[in-house]
């Protein structure tokens, strides 16, 4: 338990002010919203990975009582839908460029919201079914007759990139849609040529989900007199699903209001819009009445939004002592049914020498498409496949060639004095105690006494293993953001901003700000982000964007509301602005009795006429900004498992975890994210796969049956430890938090579990490592002869 | 179309249900009770856990029709008006939830489990009951802290 609060100001574990309507059922989730006289719609998904609609009969499901109507791909073009717009690229000044290196343009198709001529996925959009209730609009879904004219599917991404692979556009000349070249190949190449040692892996770094408890659900309504479409649904973000919308339904953007109240996770899974949040408003349009869809999990399953799947091989070059000359390869991501999103192949590449000091650096990086769920980032996307690459290799190096793991990683790790740190992609690591971090990490997790734990599990015939990781995260994300607050005379402040909290306890933290700055009671802020009539701007939550940005235009609107009030109080109190000092919510004369509360003064700016203009009206400031740097947060795990080698099982004996933050603004939700980052990265790495069957592209695993979620009952309590370097590109010293708990995961867990598996030689394992991976791993490396086997 | 009867959170209530109607869509649906979630569609998150007849049941899988004379407990429910039970005081002071969607069902099976289990509950107890309720956001860390000290608080109140 984290300590009692001392104050509601910055650095403390305030209780969250979120919690009392959620822990009494009393919070307001998508599918919660009911509307008078609503419909309910049902989407018809393709059955086939790959396939040609030939036609689509909807005769015999109209006449079903209680339908309503069946809308297709034809009614959506005729009714002149565009398509969703994506954008395949971060926007990000900070993130790296990628094009073909060829010169060509990169190949982006257009992607509506229904399947318009071929279904490209098991599970994409074919018809959408509006019926008095949901019963009915399943059964005549069932009713719908497709006459499809199924097509050969790949599914895994090394093959769709073949050339000979079934091509899911024809008018591409194959299903590699971007090829680039990141880094620099000569320098690399010739830092190759003069190593003393080259280790090597090819790994993939497989398809998850991001699996949100709460399913998807949405409601739309349409207002014929004003021709308004308001659609509820939870979502990353308000603003962006409102102007993605407005394009989508081809109207402009005050034609469109989005709200939503709690969101029930995201994870990245729900930071772009979903074809059914187009289809849903559509729908009530065409219904003349509102139309709900509630997600059922197996639709989730198949039509969220996935995340990573990266092919990788990776070469790093050292030299005699140990020393990193160079690091090269190639690295293929998967984006699924449509090129929708590069970003986590983007994001990933250009920080694959994470935070260690790497002279040259080389890679190949592909997006490839293929007859799966489209793909987009899922938390700090790109960022972990990497690290645990990069930790791999490392790993690797040390068993192959004799170095100490922990050795290899204080040689090489960048030092303080060494920042600002250019990395050979060219991204720019700001500033950090990188080495104190795994200092830091490695008491915590007592690596020192490791070997004995190792001994004693020998004696209960278990194999112990610990493994050690440093990461490196770039936080980027859309990089504008807006605030704005007004003092009510009644003692209440408003604060709109443009993030939204999907479970990350805004009211809370943001309201900690307002306390710190304005000295206003935190139960006296009210945060207002899910409506789009009233929050006009922001980027919405993702890349640990929400504090960090957050926290500036909050302090900048704050600062605007004293200086204000200071010119307002002065007249209030009838002396110079220069005398007074804005302390614990009230202005005060220096060297007087005088005051004015901060509330007093918002009265005095509704009331006194004869106020210069600009200080009239309500006490409100805004701010809104763009931020064009990225920002870095680091730290180091350590994780030790127990395998019992006979099964193949495994426990997870010890979890440890170092992060650094800058300035931690509530420490208890600062350690909860990374509690449930470390669950998600351990997840991967031990037992979630989306598994499409190659030949079929079936999704095999639809249903919380097949796709194995982590639960209580695999993880120990874990020892999470905050650290605060402040981040110099920062005006408050912030670094975000809530995706460093699972970036180094994966490749801590996997090097903990190879180093259990040393006994027998086994030189890797791959995610997720299952009870039947490891049982194998073991049979085949004591099946194999000794000279082949690294000890 | 069939009448049930039964007593909700107190109150005596009367529902028209379908034969297939569940028991949850019952409580959302019917009585716009919308604490309890519907997480999934096989039985297996706990997010729609509510106490039936004084035990935890997962309300998705309870037909309503089959429902009648019966006396449910939803999270709505769990406290009189206004009050907090230890088990969702806990929760809240130990950051047993992020988003929050879990919650209720994390907190009615908590409570069936200290029933079971009774009040000193050790982790690995916790970490093995808890098999039948996922949670994608807390890691489950402070859901296991929160219910050891709810699980101890209510032997103080009892
Ligand atoms: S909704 Fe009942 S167990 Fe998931
Ligand atoms: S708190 Fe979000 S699922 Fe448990």
């Amino acid at each position: 338990m984290s300590h009692a609060a001392r104050s509601t100001r910055i650095g403390e574990p305030v209780r969250r002010r979120e919690d009392h309507r959620l822990i009494t059922g009393a919070g307001r989730f998508s599918d919660d919203v009911t509307l008078p006289g609503q419909a309910y719609a049902v989407m018809l998904r393709s059955p086939h990975a790959h396939a040609r609609i030939r036609a689509i009969d909807s005769r015999n499901a109209l006449a079903l009582p209680g339908v309503i109507a069946v809308l297709t791909g034809a009614d959506l073009r005729s009714d002149g839908l565009k398509p969703i717009p994506y954008n395949p690229f971060t926007l990000h000044p900070a993130d790296i460029r990628m094009s073909n290196s060829d010169g060509s343009p990169p190949f982006v198709a257009p992607c509506y919201s229904m399947a318009v001529d071929r279904a490209r996925y098991v599970g994409e959009i074919v018809a959408v079914v509006i019926a008095q209730t949901t019963p009915i609009a399943k059964d005549a879904a069932e009713a719908v007759d497709v006459d499809y004219e199924v097509l050969p599917a790949v599914t895994r991404t090394v093959a769709a990139a073949q050339p000979d692979a079934p091509r899911l556009w024809d008018d591409a000349s194959s299903n590699v849609c971007l090829d680039a070249d990141v880094g620099a190949k000569d320098a690399t190449a010739a830092a190759f040529a003069r190593a003393a040692h080259v280790v090597k892996i090819e790994t993939w770094i497989q398809r998850v989900t991001g699996v949100p408890m709460e399913p998807r659900a949405a409601v739309g309504e349409y207002d014929a007199a004003t021709q308004r479409y308001t659609l509820h649904a939870g979502s990353g973000g308000a603003v962006r699903l409102k102007t993605d919308l407005a394009k989508i339904l081809g109207v402009p953007a005050k034609n469109v209001r989005v709200l939503m109240d709690d969101v029930g996770g995201n994870f990245g899974t729900r930071g772009m819009i979903y074809p059914e949040f187009a289809l849903v408003p559509w729908a009530a349009r065409r219904a003349g009445r509102p139309v709900k869809w509630t997600c059922e999990r197996h639709e989730s399953f198949l039509s969220d939004f996935q995340g990573r799947d990266l092919a990788v091989t990776a070469e790093l070059a050292l030299d005699a002592q140990g020393t990193f000359l160079a690091l090269r390869g190639s690295n293929i991501g998967n984006s699924g049914g449509h090129p929708g999103s590069f970003t986590p192949l983007q994001k990933g590449v250009e920080i694959m020498s994470s935070l260690y000091r790497m002279p040259a650096a080389h890679f190949r990086a592909r997006s490839v498409v293929s007859n799966t769920a489209p793909t987009r980032p899922y938390r700090s996307s790109g960022r972990p496949e990497v690290m645990y690459v990069m930790e791999r290799l490392i790993d690797l190096a040390a068993s192959e060639f004799g170095f100490d793991r922990v050795e290899l990683r204080r040689r090489n790790l960048l030092k303080q004095g060494e920042l600002p740190y250019t990395n050979p992609f060219g991204m720019i690591y700001d500033s950090g105690d990188y080495h104190d971090a795994m200092e830091k990490a490695l008491k915590l997790g007592d690596w020192a006494g490791f070997p004995a734990r190792r001994t004693e599990a020998r004696r209960r015939g278990r194999r112990r293993g610990i493994g050690i990781a440093n990461y490196v995260d770039t936080a980027t994300g859309a990089p504008r953001e807006r605030a704005e607050i007004t003092v009510h005379p009644d003692g209440r402040v408003d604060l709109v901003i443009g993030t939204i909290s999907n479970g990350q306890g805004h009211e809370t933290s943001f309201a900690q700000l307002v306390n710190e700055w304005l000295g206003v009671p935190i139960d006296n802020v009210r945060l207002i982000t899910g409506d789009t009539d009233i929050v006009k701007v922001g980027g919405g939550t993702h890349s640990g964007r929400s504090m960090r940005m957050g926290s500036v235009v909050i302090w900048n609107s704050a600062r605007e509301i004293i200086a204000k009030g200071t010119r307002i109080a002065a007249r209030l109190l009838e002396s110079d602005p220069s005398t007074l000092r804005f302390e614990n919510g009230r202005f005060r004369v220096e060297g007087a009795d005088r005051s004015a509360s901060l509330f007093e003064v918002a009265a005095a700016a509704a009331q006194l006429g004869d106020l210069p203009e600009d200080l009239r009206g309500p006490l409100a400031a805004f701010s809104d900004e763009t931020f064009n740097i990225a920002s870095f947060p680091y730290g180091c795990h350590v994780c030790e498992v127990e395998i019992d080698p006979e099964l193949g099982t495994l426990e997870i004996a010890r979890y440890s975890a170092v992060d650094d933050v800058g300035r931690a603004v509530n420490p208890m939700i600062i350690h909860g994210q990374v509690h449930g980052g470390i669950a998600q990265g351990v997840g991967q790495a031990l037992m979630e796969q989306c598994y499409y069957d190659p030949g079929t592209g079936q999704l095999l695993t639809a249903s919380f049956m097949d796709y194995s979620m982590p639960r209580a009952d695999n993880f120990p309590f874990f020892s999470t430890e905050i650290t605060e370097v402040p981040c110099t590109t920062h005006p408050l010293g912030m670094r975000p938090a809530g995706e460093g708990g699972t970036t180094p995961a994966l490749g801590v867990f996997i090097n903990a579990v190879v180093d259990a598996l040393a006994d027998y030689g086994v030189r890797h394992v791959e995610m997720p490592a299952t009870p039947e991976r490891i049982w194998r791993a073991i049979r085949d490396a004591r099946a194999a002869p000794p000279a082949g086997r690294a000890r | 179309m069939a009448t049930v009867s039964l007593t909700v959170n107190g109150q005596r209530v009367s529902a028209e249900v379908e034969g297939r109607t569940l028991l949850v869509q019952l409580l959302r649906e019917h009585l716009r009770l919308t604490g309890t979630h519907v997480g999934c569609d096989t039985s297996q998150c706990g997010c729609c856990t509510v106490h039936l007849d004084g035990k935890g049941v997962k309300s998705c899988t309870v037909l309503a029709a089959s429902c009648e004379g019966a006396t449910v407990t939803t999270i709505e429910g769990l406290a009189p008006e206004g009050k907090l039970h230890p088990m969702q005081e806990a929760f809240r002071e130990h950051h047993a939830l992020q988003c929050g969607f879990c919650t209720p069902g994390m907190i009615m099976s908590a409570v069936d489990m200290v029933r079971r289990k009774g009040n000193d509950l050790d982790e690995h107890t916790v970490r093995e009951q808890l098999e039948g309720n996922l949670c994608r956001c807390t890691g489950y860390h402070n859901i296991v802290k929160a219910i050891q000290a709810g699980a101890a608080a209510m032997k103080r109140k009892a």
